[in-house]
């Protein structure tokens, strides 16, 4: 080992003062730091209390000042002053009587106090000495004996006891016995008094109970001595760090710290603390005079329903807007908008993402208008035909789910039936009768639970033809192109998607001239030619143009251009369909839109033809009753892929529409000759570029129709880590903030999931900028969805939503009560666009509704509103009308119930399954208990039938005006529905809710209120009364319910000769619209309406 | 020849172990090998040694009226009766004897080889009558089911111990074959269309069964030497029992007396 040289040694040998000087002046100014740090630099949030403190303090003041104004008028209104004096009235009543009691319970209380010392001593010692007893074995005779003795001396023992009597004190001596009767009787003769005593201030009470309530509907809102006690609690509001601690029992919200959570949000947005802003007032930044200012954090919750819903002291605030709850330091790290925070706080335009992650499987999440934007244009843009995103239209998964079930099953029943003779087999061998019989019982359950197999599998066939009628295709059935398009109009479409429709769904691909030329000849090529169509004689476009303003088809296609558009957005603009369209096809497709040319066998992969059926000497037909395939009876595609329902036009009406719809086009249009889709050598090229595009998830294309999605699942698309989104050579410049067109971003640095979902959504191809590729398909091949910024704000609000869950499970929205049949019923109800014709939530507008042929007096011509549809109709019979809107097999150009509205409910064609769903979908909505047993209606008597006859008929109650008869001639001018249908249709209670406050259920109803009044506890009929009613009291209303249920046809057509004699000529004339001859028909002539 | 026991027992308890490993029921192991176990081990029953049982079924008293069966649902059956028909609870025989009794020997067999017939046992449907109303035949033996009404009848018997079936069986079709693998006396077989329909299969693990006729009589050959019971058993009237030992070549009569009395049970 090598010898040390010799050191100084450093303390004796160097000066340190200087150091220590320094260090000295380095740790005061790090103390002086930490101090400042901790009381102002790392506290924000003190100066924001203080601030709020004096603003809030400021508009409570005033709050105060115009409350008191508002309390002066109302307390001198006669009103008022009659109720307040009558309080007084009645207080001044009950008062000698409640003085009185009130002494006597006093003394009572007074003497209970007096003996509860003695009670209590005398009740232990007795109780003390019979343990003492019970406790001596009975063997041991001397010892009880004794114990006895002791038992009846502690009895015995007197207490004396100072009494207060109504005049004084008298001494009073008690035993054991005494007291605990005394207090007994005592206790009984107290609860009596303060019993009558209620009763004595009942009468005042009412009255103030009553005052109270009047305040309270006149003067909503806090009462100026509230406010007042508010303001003082504001002014000696404390500084403090305000935070809310989640701890839900063994799980880790956010997966911090494995404890639960903890939000400080509060401390700087103090006004979110309803200690602070009591939840029946709100308060916005306005309210507090800091409108303009941008760094102000004092807004209450603006939607205080929604924290009814998710209480603060099981969500806190994180949880559904993002951000670190525990960090305080600075508004950035708080809002977590820095790097190593995964969770940052929604921007405002984003703010429904907080709700996607736990209400995922909603179609439709109430207070969320922008997330429920977001999964509808996801269905209708079609981003689901290339993205799967689980809960979205999955059937063709579900199929083969199905069919995979079906398989297990199969191989189950098979393994079963060998079991079953082997089992018996080894009973017959058995060495005696109980083995025997054990293994005969055995092989018996397996044959029944063989055949519940057999009805198991029974119902997965059902599921699977069901599953196949579900799967629709957001574009159209690209097989019949040559049957229905224009020629020449295919590549220029695939060119100018956005230019020739721009409302379309379609995406705008990134397409090289011979790109388009090749699919254009493939998609061409693989088209059917036949069997040929009818050639339809033309229409009358007038007629048609009527038809298509009034039948309804408005709810979802628009017509004309640019500002001129009028309609739905749920379909295709029609505008200038007339350049694409072939009208024979035109005609078949309004007549049905679900006929198919020829039906598609995905057992043998092709589209089968009369030639099959010919086989089979079968007629080619095929329909959803003719569904199996004559080759080998496996399940067809017999109707087009498309949601577009039939509305049972006549062949004549839908020449007529066809006809108009023909005339929508620009004269100047013109296509250039395209030769090259008859080009045999393009289509393989064609083919393979449209597997490339996944063309296939929209549309069906011969050969294609197994295709899967060619894009990335999204249904945790939120969750992705940054790094693996590919923001490519842009990637610098969104660190920097700067957008790919050189601008600055306005929020700053946008390289986040919404910054790349933005840009993504704005031009896909963005993320090839400055990129070399050469090849067409090395390119990003996403195509340009047709979106507004709106509509973007809403996709990237649904994706950043969609993360994995970091909440427990039972956070997540997956009731299991009624609730899950609306969940699953939203889903249908906006796959078939129902809420374009029919109000079904409560303030929800149907688009027919903001139509202009449908303003003011023309409402009437709406479709009904169907907020109270589950209470309103027997589910039996919706199941029926939802699969026959027509009611008859034979007259199907007409509405079944409501022959009189021009506007007409289509055929959905809805799978067994999907009416089921719909059917407790709308019982859910209205909390009807399933499943669903009739109401039980009291038999008329003959006496009520003479009434009930008197009062349909009668002036004052003009029934048969207005709803329909069944007769032509009266019908024309009906504007309500055909009693005869209540008895199927309706629901009693339902009936009897609506004939006397029509206007409760249904706004705005043609169907007048008033008709009854109420009498103590029975409605009864306003007008004047038949004198058979000559004092009958039972209820008027459930009366003519009774009647109305029990309506036969012969019945009505009587009534509708006494109503004819008793006001003769009271029909009017509408104008005699051509309408009448497609419209109405006697109810008469389907049997069981 | 003469076997030796001790290959006899080794044998008989091959037979059994076999029989257990099919069976898989270990539980089973120390019990007898039931009456119903198929027969077939050991030897064939020696034709020098065998004897005879005979005897008569005899009736005490006087038999209960039949009930005339009310056909007239079914017209088709009706017309075959030229004479009402009868119930067939107690069929007397002649000369106080008693018809329709199952009479079989009980004992232990197992070390004969006791051949199963091949030939089926039939039963018909005649006038909605089931013709035999009574009959035996051994485990596994054939039993044939026809039809010979021109009306569809089912037959469904409801046995204790053994498969139950029930198939239906149009006028003209095939006939039914079916087996019984286990002893019982007797299965009850009726039919759900025409209730008063009734009959009674007996399955015997041995071929020493008879049902008497007019005669009320019974012969039972080719018994080996032994001790054995005589069962007689009556589908109203019970079951009676004698003991019987018979030697070498020997024949035994035997009468068994059934009460009439007893009907009214």
């Amino acid at each position: 080992m090598p010898e040390i040289p010799p050191q100084d040694d450093p303390i004796t040998s160097r000066p340190m003062s200087l150091l220590v000087l320094i260090s000295a002046f380095a740790l005061l100014l790090t103390v002086a730091w930490s101090l400042y740090a901790e009381f102002f630099g790392l506290r924000p949030w003190r100066s924001y209390q203080d601030q709020f403190r004096v603003v809030y303090s400021e508009y409570l003041q005033k709050q105060i000042g115009q409350r008191k104004a508002q309390e002066r008028t109302f307390f001198a209104t006669p009103t008022y002053q009659k109720m307040k004096a009558d309080v007084q009235a009645a207080l001044a009543a009950a008062a000698p009587m409640d003085r009185e009691l009130q002494k006597q319970i006093d003394l009572f209380d007074a003497q209970r106090a007096a003996i509860t010392t003695g009670f209590q001593t005398s009740r232990g010692k007795v109780g003390a000495v019979t343990y003492d007893l019970e406790q001596t074995p009975e063997s041991d005779k001397s010892g009880k004996a004794a114990e006895m003795k002791d038992l009846a001396e502690a009895k015995a023992q007197t207490y004396n006891v100072d009494w207060p009597t109504a005049t004084g004190v008298e001494s009073r001596k008690m035993t054991a016995d005494d007291l605990a009767n005394t207090f007994t009787s005592i206790m009984a003769q107290r609860a009596a008094l303060v019993a009558q005593r209620g009763d004595v201030d009942k009468p005042a009470k009412d009255a103030q109970a009553a005052l109270d309530t009047y305040v309270r509907e006149n003067l909503p809102g806090l009462g100026s001595s509230d406010l007042a006690g508010l303001a003082q609690s504001v002014q000696n509001l404390d500084i403090k760090l305000r935070q809310i601690n989640v701890n839900p029992p063994g799980t880790q919200i956010n997966y911090i710290g494995g404890v639960g959570l903890v939000d400080r949000c509060q401390s700087c947005h103090v006004a979110t603390d309803p200690l602070v802003v009591p939840v029946v007032m709100t308060v916005t930044k306005a309210d507090l005079g800091l409108a303009k200012s941008m760094d102000a954090p004092f807004t209450s919750h603006p939607d205080p329903d929604l924290l009814k819903f998710h209480p603060l002291e099981k969500f806190g605030c994180s949880p559904c807007h993002g951000g670190n709850g525990r960090a305080l330091d600075s508004v950035e790290k708080a809002h977590g908008r820095y790097e190593h925070w995964l969770w940052p706080l929604y921007y405002s335009a984003n703010y429904n993402a907080g709700c996607q992650q736990c209400h995922a499987s909603d179609a439709i999440t109430e207070h969320a208008p922008v997330l429920n934007n977001a999964k509808q244009l996801y269905r209708e843009k079609g981003c689901v035909g290339c993205h799967k995103f689980q809960g979205f239209d999955n059937q063709d998964e579900l199929l083969v789910a199905n069919r995979q079930k079906m398989l297990q099953m199969e191989s189950d029943k098979k393994a079963d039936q060998l079991e079953i003779p082997r089992l018996n087999k080894l009973g017959d061998q058995a060495t005696n009768n109980d083995a025997a019989n054990r293994y005969y019982a055995t092989a018996t359950n397996l044959t029944v639970t063989v055949s519940n197999m057999d009805a198991q599998e029974e119902q997965l066939e059902n599921r699977s033809h069901d599953l196949q009628q579900e799967i629709k295709k957001v574009g159209p059935d690209l097989k019949e192109v040559r049957m229905k398009i224009n020629k020449e109009w295919i590549p220029y479409w695939l060119q100018h998607t956005h230019d020739f429709r721009p409302t379309t769904k379609m995406p705008q691909f990134r397409l090289q001239s011979d790109e388009v030329q090749a699919i254009s000849a493939f998609i061409w090529q693989s088209g059917i030619t036949g069997p040929a169509l009818p050639k339809q004689a033309p229409g009358d476009a007038a007629h048609g143009k009527v038809l298509v303003e009034s039948r309804g088809c408005l709810a979802c296609h628009s017509v004309g251009e640019g500002s001129a558009m009028v309609g739905g957005t749920f379909a295709a603009n029609l505008s200038r369909i007339g350049e694409k369209d072939n009208y024979d096809y035109l005609v078949r497709w309004v007549h049905n839109p679900r006929e198919r040319t020829r039906p598609y066998s995905p057992f043998e992969k092709r589209d089968l033809g009369p030639e099959d059926y010919a086989k089979h000497n079968l007629p080619f037909v095929f329909d959803l009753d003719h569904s199996r395939s004559p080759n080998d009876g496996h399940e067809l595609v017999v109707q087009q892929p498309t949601v577009m329902p039939s509305l049972r036009l006549s062949i004549e009406d839908s020449r007529d529409v066809a006809s108009y719809l023909m005339t929508l086009k620009h004269a100047d249009a013109h296509y250039d000759a395209a030769n090259f889709m008859d080009d045999p050598q393009l289509k393989a090229t064609g083919k393979t570029l449209v597997q490339f595009y996944g063309c296939a998830g929209c549309h069906e294309i011969s050969g294609m129709e197994d295709e899967g999605r060619i894009g990335t699942e999204l249904t945790n698309e939120g969750s992705k880590p940054i790094e693996r989104l590919d923001f490519a050579l842009l990637t610098e410049s969104a660190k920097l903030g700067v957008l790919p067109d050189g601008k600055k971003s306005p929020r700053g640095v946008w390289y986040d999931l919404k910054g790349f979902f933005e840009n993504k959504l704005t031009n896909p191809a963005i993320f090839d900028t400055g990129k070399y590729k050469p090849n067409p398909q090395d390119r990003l091949r996403m195509p340009k969805p047709n979106v507004t910024a709106t509509d973007i704000d809403a996709l990237t609000t649904m994706l950043l939503g969609s993360t994995d869950p970091t909440l427990p499970p039972d956070y997540m929205y997956k009731p299991s009560d009624e609730r899950a049949a609306v969940q699953q019923g939203w889903w249908i109800v906006t796959k078939y666009n129902c809420m374009g014709c029919h109000q079904i939530d409560i303030g929800q507008k149907s688009v027919l509704m903001d139509l202009p042929m449908y303003q003011g007096q023309d409402k009437i011509g709406l479709p009904p509103v169907l907020t109270s549809e589950g209470a309103r109709v027997n589910p039996d019979w919706l199941k029926g009308f939802l699969a026959n809107p027509a009611q008859s097999t034979t007259e199907t150009n007409r509405n079944g119930v409501r022959s009189y509205l021009q506007v007409r409910m289509p055929t959905f064609s809805l799978s067994e399954d999907e009416i089921r769903t719909l059917v407790l979908f709308f019982g859910a909505l209205s909390h009807q208990a399933q499943p669903f047993i009739p109401q039980k209606l009291e038999p008329l008597t003959p006496a009520e039938v003479t009434m009930a006859r008197g009062l349909f008929t009668s002036t004052a109650a003009p029934c048969l005006k207005c709803h329909a008869t069944g007769d032509a001639a009266h019908d024309k001018d009906a504007t309500a529905p055909n009693f005869l249908l209540a008895k199927e249709r309706l629901r009693p209670a339902w009936t009897a809710r609506w004939i006397t406050n029509p206007a409760l259920i249904a706004p705005g109803t043609a169907m007048p209120s008033g008709l009854f009044k109420r009498d103590g506890d029975r409605w009864v009929f306003s007008g004047p009364l038949p004198g058979s009613f000559n004092g009958y009291m039972g209820d008027h209303a459930n009366l003519l319910v009774r009647y109305m249920f029990q309506l036969t046809p012969e019945e009505q057509r009587a009534l509708v000769g006494r109503t004819a004699a008793s006001n003769s000529g009271g029909a009017s004339d509408t104008g005699g619209k051509r309408e009448a001859r497609s419209g109405s028909r006697s109810a008469e002539h389907t049997p069981g309406l | 020849m003469k076997a030796k026991p001790v290959v006899l027992i080794a044998v008989a308890i091959g037979f059994a172990v076999g029989m257990i490993s099919c069976g898989g029921n270990s539980s089973t192991t120390t019990e007898q090998p039931a009456a119903g176990a198929p027969a077939g081990g050991g030897t064939a029953v020696d034709q020098n040694t065998a004897g005879t049982v005979t005897g008569t079924i005899k009736l005490d008293g006087t038999a209960p009226r039949m009930k005339v069966i009310n056909m007239a649902a079914e017209p088709a059956c009706a017309k075959v009766h030229t004479t009402p028909a009868m119930t067939e609870d107690v069929v007397p025989g002649d000369g106080g004897t008693l018809q329709n009794v199952v009479v079989y020997l009980k004992g232990d067999f197992s070390q004969y080889k006791l051949e199963v017939p091949t030939t089926p046992v039939t039963i018909d449907q005649k006038g909605c009558q089931y013709s035999p109303h009574v009959l035996a035949l051994m485990t596994n033996q054939p039993l044939q089911v026809t039809n010979t009404d021109q009306t569809t009848h089912n037959i469904h018997p409801v046995p204790k111990n053994n498969r139950e079936w029930n198939e239906s069986q149009a006028p003209g079709a095939q006939p039914i074959s079916q087996m019984f693998a286990r002893e019982e006396v007797a299965v009850p077989v009726k039919c759900n269309v025409h209730p008063w329909m009734k009959a009674y299969i007996a399955v015997i693990g041995s071929p020493y069964f008879q049902v008497t006729g007019k005669d009320g009589s019974f012969t039972l050959k080719n018994v080996p030497p032994g001790t054995y019971t005589v069962s007689a058993w009556h589908e109203s009237l019970g079951t009676q029992e004698q003991m019987v030992t018979i030697g070498a070549k020997e024949s035994k009569a035997v009468t068994i007396t059934f009460k009439a009395a007893a009907a009214a049970d």
